[in-house]
C-alpha cells in the first residue's frame, strides 16, 4: 500500500501531465475550434504537450 | 508615536501584566462570524460546482468566486487550530473540530498537519531551523508571491516539504498519511473530471483557484506579517503593518502582532486589542510599522 503510494508521488509530475494537462489540453483546443495539422486529434496533441510538460517537470523537479 | 513615559518606566512585570488584562478581555469570545464563515464560505465553493455545470454560473464568475473561497477558507480553520471556537472537553468541542477540518477542504488542507504545524510556527517563529513557514520569507511583495510559487513546485524543499519534515521532527509522522489522502482524493477528482470531459471546469473551480488562494493566504498570512523574518523572540517576531487593501483585504492580519503574543484572541477582535495594548507594545521596542 505504501509502496505504491509512494510511486505514485513520486511520478507525480509525469501522471498530472497525463492525468490533468492531457485531457484539459485537448478541450481547451476543441472548445476553441483550433484545427490541428497532420490528423492529429485534439487528445493526441493534449497527450504530447501533457506527457512532454509532465516529463520536463519530473526531471527538472519543477514546472516553472 | 511614543510610548508614554509612565509605561517606559514600569518593570517588566507591570507591563506583562497590564498586557494579559486587555488580553483577558478578549479571550473566550465566542467567534460566531468565524463559524458562519466557514460553512458559508465552503456551501458557496460546493454550489459552484452544479451552478457552473447547469450553465446557471458562467464559468468566469465561477472561477473568481471559487478564487474568493480557496482565499477566505482558511482563516475558520485557524480560529479552530487555536481552539478559540472551543476548548478541549468543553460542550462544543465538536464544533471546533468540525469547522477546523471542513473549512480548508477547498485548499486541501488536512486539519491535523495544518494545525500541528502551525503550532509549531508559534514555538519557533523566524527560525530558519524550526519554523515550518519560514521557506515564504523573501525580500520584498514581488519575491514573495514568487517564494510561494516556487515552494509548489515538484522538488521544493519549501512549503508542503518543511511541513513534512516539522512532522517528523515532532514524531507525527503518522500525520501525514492525512495529507497523502487529500491529494490522493484532490488529484483523482482532478483526472476523474478531466477524462469525462470536464477539464476546463475543474482546473477553473479547484486547480488555479487552489493556486491564486494559496499564493494570497502565504502572503498574508505568512509573509507580511513576519517580514524581514530575521528577529526572533515574543515581541520581535511579527510585526503590525499597514495594508494600501486595508484589513479586510489583507484577511485581517495588520494586527497579527496581538496574535503571535495572545493566540486565544478571535481573529475579529485583534484590531481592538491591538489599539489598547499599542502603547505596551511601543514600550516593548515591537516593530509597529505605520499602525
Amino acid at each position: 500500500m505504501f509502496v505504491f503510494l509512494g510511486l505514485i508521488f513520486r511520478f507525480g509530475p509525469l501522471l498530472f501531465g497525463l492525468g490533468f494537462i492531457a485531457p484539459l489540453t485537448a478541450q481547451v483546443i476543441e472548445r476553441a475550434g483550433w484545427s490541428l495539422p497532420y490528423a492529429i486529434t485534439p487528445l493526441m496533441a493534449g497527450l504530447g504537450i501533457g506527457g512532454v510538460l509532465g516529463l520536463a517537470a519530473q526531471l527538472r523537479g519543477r514546472w516553472i | 508615536m511614543n510610548a508614554p513615559v509612565s509605561l517606559k518606566s514600569l518593570s517588566e512585570a507591570d507591563l506583562m501584566k497590564l498586557e494579559r488584562e486587555i488580553a483577558r478581555q478578549h479571550i473566550d469570545k465566542f467567534p460566531y462570524f468565524a463559524v458562519a464563515w466557514a460553512f458559508a464560505n465552503l456551501a458557496v465553493w460546493l454550489s459552484l460546482w452544479p451552478l457552473v455545470f447547469t450553465g446557471v454560473l458562467p464559468l468566469w464568475a465561477g472561477f473568481l468566486i471559487a478564487s474568493f473561497n480557496v482565499a477566505a477558507c482558511y482563516l475558520p480553520s485557524h480560529e479552530a487550530q487555536h481552539d478559540i471556537i472551543a476548548r478541549p472537553g468543553t460542550k462544543l468541542r465538536w464544533l471546533n473540530q468540525l469547522v477546523g477540518h471542513l473549512s480548508t477542504i477547498p485548499l486541501v488542507l488536512p486539519y491535523r498537519v495544518a494545525r500541528l504545524t502551525h503550532l509549531e510556527h508559534h514555538a519557533h517563529a523566524n527560525d530558519p531551523a524550526l519554523d515550518p513557514d519560514h521557506s515564504t520569507h523573501a525580500s520584498g511583495p514581488l519575491q514573495a508571491i514568487w517564494k510561494s510559487i516556487q515552494n509548489r513546485q515538484p522538488g521544493a524543499k519549501g512549503g508542503e516539504a518543511s511541513y513534512g519534515e516539522t512532522l517528523q521532527r515532532i514524531g507525527r509522522q503518522e500525520v501525514m498519511l492525512d495529507a497523502a489522502i487529500y491529494s490522493l482524493v484532490f488529484y483523482g477528482t482532478l483526472f476523474g473530471l478531466a477524462w469525462s470531459g470536464h477539464a476546463i471546469e475543474a482546473a477553473l473551480l479547484w486547480w488555479l483557484p487552489r493556486h491564486v488562494g494559496m499564493t494570497y493566504i502565504q502572503y498574508y498570512l505568512s509573509w507580511a506579517p513576519h517580514h524581514p523574518a530575521t528577529d526572533k523572540g515574543r515581541y520581535r517576531d511579527t510585526r503590525s503593518f499597514r495594508s494600501i487593501f486595508g484589513n479586510i483585504c489583507s484577511m485581517g492580519m495588520q494586527y497579527h502582532i496581538v496574535h503571535h503574543l495572545h493566540p486565544r484572541i478571535p481573529l475579529y477582535r485583534t484590531p481592538k486589542a491591538y489599539w489598547q495594548m499599542r502603547d505596551i507594545l511601543e514600550a516593548r521596542g515591537c516593530r509597529l510599522e505605520g499602525l
